[in-house]
């Protein structure tokens, strides 16, 4: 049930999906995977849009060159840790829902369980090795994956559904080689903000998601478009042949 | 008529985009790609190795089906098609 504070507070969404929508918001756990640029937004937008649970990691201190796009974070946090800045600003933006900012380093041997029984996974990450990983966890538990990714004026987004859509692996085979990725803090609030929009989508059940689609950014010529993807008959993370061992494959 | 090849994001800015080549004689993904790269050195080298082969990477469509790297010169194009060059971005 939403109390009398939250239906003033969230009022102007309701109109949009009424008080069950809202509860559905309400009941949600949410894990968000990186506390950065991506993270940033989509964090901020799941906060006031009332998911009752995120649960946010990252391992790392804010550092000056994070500022220019990591909008969780402030001048005045340098040095302070992402997760203790990021707990600070989502509790103040909304007091009413409940965050946990776990302060580690996602590997192979924790993921499964911080993930836990999370709804959806928010791939706000920065590199492929880990996004790998969340994709793994999210076919073994059937968890939806938010993923979006960004360099320079550019971006790219979709939502994995496991066993519906093609997951991170049958779109992206091989990772692109590892770099100090340029970027503008815009570019992260463009993708950031449709991830937290399908994340939201998929906990009303309205809307189409970007499911087997990736839209693809490009904020130099002003364009969003779409590519097609397909699933992998035997991609070695989803399917039938595969040959990774599942990390944590209980339900 | 032609085809049609798309670029994406960092491609697009080194070579533009939905860019119509009429195809030759025994054209294919690969070359057609190619041939139509070589006009920017730049262009060129994000797209492709050393070897003339995709950078592992890079995800390559024709008419909105997936192109595996190693069917790219052997994968006939005809009048109409559409290619799509995409490279996938990291960063978060």
């Amino acid at each position: 049930m939403l109390t009398e504070r939250e239906r003033e507070r969230y009022r102007r969404q309701i109109m949009l999906f009424g008080n069950e929508g809202q509860e559905n918001l309400k009941k949600a756990h949410i894990f968000i995977a990186g506390a950065g640029g991506l993270g940033s937004p989509v964090a901020y937008y799941l906060a006031v849009a009332g998911v009752g649970t995120l649960t946010i990691v990252d391992m790392d201190t804010v550092d000056p060159t994070n500022l220019n796009r990591q909008i969780l974070h402030t001048d005045r946090d340098i040095g302070k840790k992402k997760t203790v800045s990021a707990m600070e600003k989502l509790t103040s933006a909304n007091p009413d829902i409940r965050i946990n900012a776990i302060d580690a380093k996602i590997d192979e041997d924790n993921v499964a369980q911080i993930i836990g029984n999370a709804d959806g996974i928010v791939d706000a990450m920065d590199n492929y090795p880990v996004r790998y990983l969340l994709n793994r966890v999210a076919v073994a538990k059937n968890i939806p994956l938010f993923h979006g990714a960004i360099r320079g004026f550019y971006g790219q987004a979709t939502t994995i559904i496991p066993g519906k859509t093609p997951c991170l692996k049958c779109i992206f085979p091989k990772a692109p080689p590892k770099e100090v990725f340029p970027v503008v803090g815009a570019t992260a609030g463009v993708i950031g903000t449709i991830q937290a929009t399908e994340v939201l989508k998929f906990l009303l059940g309205s809307g189409e998601l970007l499911a087997s689609r990736i839209l693809v950014w490009d904020g130099l010529a002003g364009r969003a478009e779409e590519i097609y993807a397909e699933r992998i008959p035997c991609c070695p993370a989803c399917g039938s042949c595969g040959t990774e061992t599942p990390v944590g494959g209980k339900k | 008529m032609a085809v049609k090849l798309r670029f994406f994001a960092k491609f697009r800015e080194l070579l533009g985009t939905d860019i119509l080549v009429p195809p030759g004689e025994g054209s294919t993904v690969l070359s057609l790609v190619r041939d139509t790269a070589r006009k920017n050195p730049e262009g060129y080298d994000a797209i492709f190795d050393e070897k003339g082969n995709f950078h592992e990477f890079i995800i390559v469509m024709r008419n909105g089906k997936r192109v595996e790297h190693a069917d790219a010169p052997a994968a006939r194009v005809a009048d109409g098609d559409e290619i799509a060059v995409f490279p996938p971005v990291a960063g978060g």
